[in-house]
């Protein structure tokens, strides 16, 4: 009887994990990073030989690690849903929602109920910034920070220099995905300060539009093992007000792996236009 | 043990719900949860690529016709670190029976994944219970 009940707790568990929260949070693994580096934050932060804290590092991957298992000779689903496991990658992030101007929210609310069409990550291009992330890698010297990203749309990289020159001022620099990015320290912060983004892409998942007048800062700030990232985009044209949202990363033992090239096999098969978030 | 049975099959089917949402879009926008087709053949080729894997499956039928079914799986991360890779899956030429959740636009050979078994027992499955003896036992 003991053991049933025990059967009983388990597979409760095991259903109240695995059912509603997954199908939205299940890529969000920083927690489960963070698991595995425990303390991260109260280790001394390291400094490079010119004083700033030492970002170095590779520092989240996107999604899913772990998540197939080998049991024996088989393999299965483990990770975000294992009930040992699970409730790491269904912590909600609790990102505020950026407040549009009234003719922009209609906008949204139309790419929303059809992004399987109009989302073009789900296409294989570039999410762009901020929509990419965190860097998942940090290669720093005192003349700059280079980014790098293995998303699911492809790998990716940001080149920020660090020696206090301004943004690109010739009129011929196309807007693109990932911007004209600058950096410098304010005290132990990194601040990055992005411009000339294109408009092709959203701020985020479900139709989160923005203009060609988005201004994107990060901030980095190393503690300990982990770096507090924050983003915030300005866009005055379609704002109401600069969006916020925050990541916690946490240093990672294991290496960045190029990301599969991605090829849209999906586009012609779509019935309905269900779809979740991809939380980056 | 009944209520013990059911407690189990609700949350094996809570995970087979969930599961294919962790997918890139939507399953639900492709495929039809509510239809199973068994399918026995080899393994000819698979594509290691994103948003998902590909493994496509050649199916004889009675005539000895060859149809090859493009059967999607789950991104190519979640399998980092699991000794799961393109070569393993490409090496095993016996006949394997699969699983799969057919597209919902009726294109013909074309499905998610469900389970890969081997002649031998081993499998790839979307189920927990299907590999690890613990979980097999509460059935």
């Amino acid at each position: 009887m003991v053991s049933e009940l025990a059967n009983h707790r388990t597979l409760t568990l095991a259903a109240v994990l695995l059912a509603a929260p997954l199908g939205i949070q299940a890529q969000t693994n920083y927690a489960a990073e963070a698991a595995k580096n425990p303390g991260a934050s109260s280790r001394p932060t390291p400094l490079l030989a010119d004083g700033h804290p030492d970002l170095n590092g590779v520092w989240h991957h996107f999604f899913g690690i772990g998540t197939i298992q080998k049991v024996g000779e088989s393999f299965t689903v483990g990770g975000a849903f294992s009930p040992k496991s699970a409730g790491l990658y269904s912590q909600p992030l609790r990102d505020s929602k950026p407040e549009y101007k009234p003719e922009a929210a209609a906008k949204v609310k139309l790419l929303n109920e059809n992004q399987v069409k109009e989302d073009q990550t789900l296409h294989c291009i570039n999410p762009g910034v901020p929509r990419l992330g965190p860097p998942h890698q940090i290669v720093q010297t005192a003349k700059q920070a280079i980014f790098l990203y293995a998303d699911n749309t492809g790998n990716q990289w940001r080149v920020i220099p660090l020696d206090g020159r301004a943004h690109s001022t010739d009129p011929e620099t196309a807007a693109t995905y990932n911007g004209d990015s600058v950096g410098h320290w304010d005290g132990d912060t990194l601040v990055v300060d992005v411009t000339r983004l294109t408009d092709e892409t959203w701020l985020g998942d479900n139709g989160l539009l923005h203009s060609r007048k988005l201004h994107v800062t990060e901030r980095l700030r190393r503690a300990g093992d982990t770096i507090q990232y924050t983003v915030t985009a300005e866009d005055p044209e379609v704002l109401q007000k600069p969006w916020t949202l925050s990541r916690t990363l946490t240093l990672q033992t294991d290496a960045l792996e190029e990301a599969a090239p991605c090829i849209d096999k999906d586009a012609g098969h779509y019935v309905t236009g269900e779809h979740h978030d991809n939380t980056r | 043990m009944r209520a013990i049975n059911r407690l189990w099959w609700a949350a094996a089917a809570a995970l087979l719900w969930a599961l294919p949402a962790i997918a890139h879009h939507s399953f639900a926008a492709e495929f039809d949860s509510g239809k199973t087709v068994t399918l026995h053949g080899v393994v000819s080729k698979v594509d290691w690529i994103n948003p998902h894997i590909f493994v496509y499956l050649d199916v004889k039928d009675d005539s000895g016709k060859t149809t090859t079914w493009a059967l999607q799986s789950l991104p190519p991360l979640f399998f980092r670190g699991s000794g799961l890779t393109k070569d393993v899956l490409l090496s095993n030429k016996q006949e394997v029976t699969v699983t799969a959740n057919p597209a919902k636009d009726g294109s013909g050979a074309y499905g998610f994944m469900i389970k890969l078994s081997y002649p031998d027992g081993h499998v790839f499955s979307m189920s927990p219970q299907d590999a690890d003896p613990n979980l097999r036992g509460k059935k």
